[in-house]
């Protein structure tokens, strides 16, 4: 039970920080000069069209970042003693903090007219949507999906080789059924972060033909500053990754877990080594192009004029506050939800214990700016906003790191409650003893990726500072869109470069020190 | 994990009462977009000329855009901290007054260098600026002379615009092709959208990819190319000037109701339309001072196109027709 209070201190302030906005949204009525709109959205053939090119591009998106990644994913477990392979898995966890513009003007530079590999004009519509929401997502899916590899047992791997068994007999019977469980969850995390794409899918779709619901709901907040509207279209848009995430839930299946080593890394034959080899090479200049373009574009930048000021330095710190305090927190959360979820799965509860990460994964999709504006509408006649800015911005990216911790760690703890919970039990190990020995040891590897993915997640928002507004230039994020706005483009891309760079040595030093010595190895 | 957020919310809040104890001279807080706040925008050198003298201390506030800024004063209603809302433009001016959140500012504008003559008891402007298709010479020989031109060659440039649902040089060009092709202007988008590259979010997107070189000319604004010759030393940039004329865009400033400190807000009004302030506007915010005088000016401004005469749709009309203008472009766009 006493995983239970916990647990549920987490889901209720989850509901009062998603739901108490978006109510307080549906609410406002008498605001000057603002008349109630029809709500009757459905009967409206542009918010059809929209929903439809919204879903379509998503799904579209999530099948060609996933499918690949599998294979990526398989190559990068089965070759545990690559050279560089550490280094290139910290370049995996970089795409995911390139603010949306930059990732714009990088792909560009690769696939652009003038491009190393030009696409013309073609690149503007579905290709350059797939291309770039590949580009973010082929790496995270790469990431999330590694340590099912790592989790398979030895003598499973003893056993094909005894029973002679083939790469399709071994993939069919011992690879597939550990996948299964992290995938769906990996689909759905991908599908989100496709759905609410928003500055990527309008400037490279080519036009409003490219809308997504996030950008009816942007507008109705902002242009047409139509609360109720945008709240109810928030809502919507949660409502569809509800029914993805029912449908993505039932192909899920928990292996059986047992206690026993796992040493992943197979002898291959060479053939099936180089076909590994292939498929790195082919994803890291895929995810490493626009990377190395923004590279080459920011050395040859005002470097020494962007890094002798003083505000980048004061905005490179707050930076570094929010997202280490925003990763804490989500960390926490999601650690909370999780003990409890893992022992109703262990309980034979399953049904509700999924429920339980689900509720944790689906925050994601309600926007900020909705979380946001509601929050505002809540906090201002009570407090100064202006004091809580910092507070709100870091609840509101802990909040959309959540999903990216039940991912790292969900499958994970579930397996270390199942080995483990009966010999505790016998043992007497409870409280802060049982996370010394059992829980820190064997959780400290996904722990630190949580933690490093939420971290520079919250470095790269942009969204919830520029909402709350700000009497200086708060963040590197922040940063780079006012000199993109002021014609700065060469000091923006020498800052996004940094921005980058904080990022890959956050993330290194949060995985070294939290996830020990052996983080990627094999 | 809950207590650390109300903590952290009082150890802010303990501080600023430190720093509000020390400082017993008046606050004056302006809404603003955070370009304008920005390191390199006018804020930091405003802020400075203006607190040399007022005895006072001001808080310039970044919020996205004007749109924002309106939104948050909206939702804050009377017990919003702001004094004065700086840098929402002609287009939503109506819904700003509509909102009944201003009070007259009681100042006239003396010596205006706008093309039109301003009586706007409730707003009053600190700059102003036309859009324009900008291009690059050495690619664009034989640019369009006109608006016209523009959208029936069908061999002409290729385009990078905004989003009028997200930009306000998305919304001006919107206004613009309905000034100059009034209920014809659905034909011209049409014929005009097989040329568009792409339609970006904001301006920063359009305008960094046009210096990437992925069209022949970007919606911007005629002074975009005053920026190359003086912060760079590159002519090769230029804004093409179209015989029908070009779209205006007036930012203004109005005096919030609820403001606690009047005199102060009136001030500050003051300086905004004095030399002081308006020779900051030119090389910060690139847009043209809204008070005559060559002195405001640099030199390079005179490489600048003509664009007279000044287009500007009624705030009145765009407030009724803008949603209907917009949802028609949308439909338009979209086949």
């Amino acid at each position: 039970m006493s995983r239970a209070v916990p647990a549920a201190l987490v889901l209720a302030i989850l509901a009062l920080l998603v739901l108490g906005p978006m109510l307080a949204l549906f609410h406002l009525g008498d605001i000057p000069g603002y008349a109630a709109s029809d709500l009757r959205f459905w009967e409206n053939a542009y918010l059809r069209r929209v929903l439809f090119f919204s879903l379509w591009q998503a799904s579209l998106s999530t099948l060609l970042a996933v499918v690949p990644a599998i294979l990526v994913a398989r190559a990068f477990a089965m070759q545990g003693q690559l050279p560089l392979r550490n280094l290139l898995l910290r370049l995996f966890a970089l795409p995911l903090v390139v603010p949306a513009v930059v990732a714009v003007m990088s792909i560009v530079s690769v696939y652009g007219s003038s491009g190393w590999l030009p696409l013309g004009r073609s690149l503007y519509g579905i290709n350059g949507i797939l291309i770039a929401h590949v580009f973010f997502n082929l790496p995270l899916a790469v990431r999330l999906l590694l340590p099912q590899w790592q989790a398979i047992p030895q003598h499973h791997w003893q056993l094909s080789e005894q029973l002679g068994m083939n790469a399709w007999q071994r993939w069919r019977f011992i690879e597939w059924p550990m996948l299964r469980e992290a995938l769906p969850g990996v689909l759905l995390l991908v599908f989100m972060l496709c759905l609410t794409s928003f500055a990527v899918v309008l400037t490279l779709g080519g036009g409003p033909r490219s809308t997504t619901l996030e950008v009816a709901i942007y507008q109705s907040l902002r242009f047409d500053f139509d609360p109720a509207r945008a709240a109810l279209l928030a809502l919507l848009q949660l409502g569809l990754c509800m029914l993805v995430a029912l449908l993505t839930l039932k192909m899920q299946r928990l292996p059986e877990v047992e206690i026993t080593l796992s040493t992943p890394a197979r002898p291959s034959t060479s053939l099936h080594k180089w076909v590994d080899i292939g498929l790195i090479v082919a994803a890291t200049l895929f995810v490493g192009m626009p990377l190395l373009s923004m590279l080459i574009d920011a050395l040859g930048g005002p470097v020494v004029r962007v890094i002798s000021d003083a505000n980048l330095w004061r905005a490179l710190a707050s930076t570094l506050l929010i997202g280490l305090t925003a990763a804490l927190l989500s960390v926490c959360a999601g650690w909370w939800l999780l003990r409890y979820s893992a022992s109703l799965a262990y309980a034979g509860r399953r049904a509700r214990a999924r429920l339980i990460d689900l509720a944790g994964s689906i925050v994601y999709v309600v926007p900020p700016l909705v979380i946001g504006t509601g929050m505002f509408v809540l906090l201002s006649p009570r407090v100064d906003v202006f004091d809580w800015v910092y507070p709100i911005v870091i609840a509101i990216n802990a909040l959309m790191g959540l999903p990216f911790v039940i991912r790292c760690l969900g499958p994970a703890m579930r397996q270390n409650h199942a080995r483990y919970h009966r010999l505790c039990l016998t043992l007497g190990l409870t409280g802060w003893n049982r996370f010394r020995f059992v829980e820190w040891p064997l959780l400290r590897r996904p722990l630190g990726l949580a933690i490093g993915l939420v971290a520079v997640l919250a470095m790269g928002d942009l969204g919830v500072i520029a909402l709350f507004g700000s009497t200086q230039t708060s963040t590197l994020a922040l940063m780079i869109y006012q000199q993109l706005g002021a014609y700065l483009v060469p000091q923006a891309t020498v800052t996004a470069l940094l921005l980058l760079l904080l990022c890959l040595g956050v993330f290194a030093l949060l995985e070294r020190l939290i996830g020990g010595k052996t983080v990627v190895a094999g | 994990m809950l207590s650390v957020l109300p903590r952290i919310g009082s150890g802010l809040i303990a501080l600023l009462v430190v720093t509000s104890l020390q400082a017993a001279t008046p606050t004056l807080v302006v809404y603003t977009y955070d370009s304008f706040t920005s390191d390199w925008g006018p804020g930091p050198r405003v802020k400075a000329a203006f607190e040399a003298n007022c005895n006072c201390k001001l808080d310039l506030v970044g919020l996205s855009d004007g749109v924002a800024m309106l939104n948050r004063l909206k939702l804050e209603g009377a017990g919003s901290r702001a004094d004065i809302l700086l840098g929402i433009d002609t287009n939503i001016t109506a819904d700003a007054r509509a909102s009944g959140l201003f009070e007259a500012h009681g100042l006239t504008l003396q010596d205006s260098a706008l093309p039109q003559s301003w009586q706007d008891d409730l707003f009053l402007p600190y700059d102003f600026g036309y859009f324009a298709f900008v291009y690059n010479r050495e690619r664009v020989t034989n640019p369009p002379t006109s608006l016209r031109q523009l959208v029936e060659d069908d061999n002409g440039p290729t385009l990078l615009i905004q989003d009028p649902r997200t930009s306000t040089p998305g919304l001006g060009l919107l206004l613009w092709m309905k000034k100059v092709f009034g209920e014809d202007s659905d034909q011209a988008w049409e014929r005009l959208s097989k040329r568009i590259v792409t339609v970006s979010k904001g301006w920063s997107e359009a305008y960094g990819l046009f210096l990437k070189g992925e069209a022949d000319m970007v919606l911007s604004y005629t002074t975009s190319p005053a920026y190359h010759i003086i912060a760079e030393q590159d002519s090769r940039y230029a804004a093409a000037a179209f015989t029908e004329g070009h779209y205006q865009q007036i930012e203004v400033a109005g005096l919030v109701r609820g403001s606690q400190q009047k005199q102060l807000a009136r001030e500050f009004l003051e300086f905004m339309i004095s030399a002081e302030f308006q020779q900051i506007i030119p090389t910060t915010n690139w847009m043209y001072p809204v008070i005559a005088g060559k002195s405001l000016l640099p030199a390079e401004f005179d490489q600048l196109i003509d664009p007279a005469p000044a287009l500007l749709l009624d705030e009145r009309q765009v407030a009724a027709e803008r949603k209907r203008w917009v949802d028609e472009w949308l439909e338009v766009m979209s086949r």
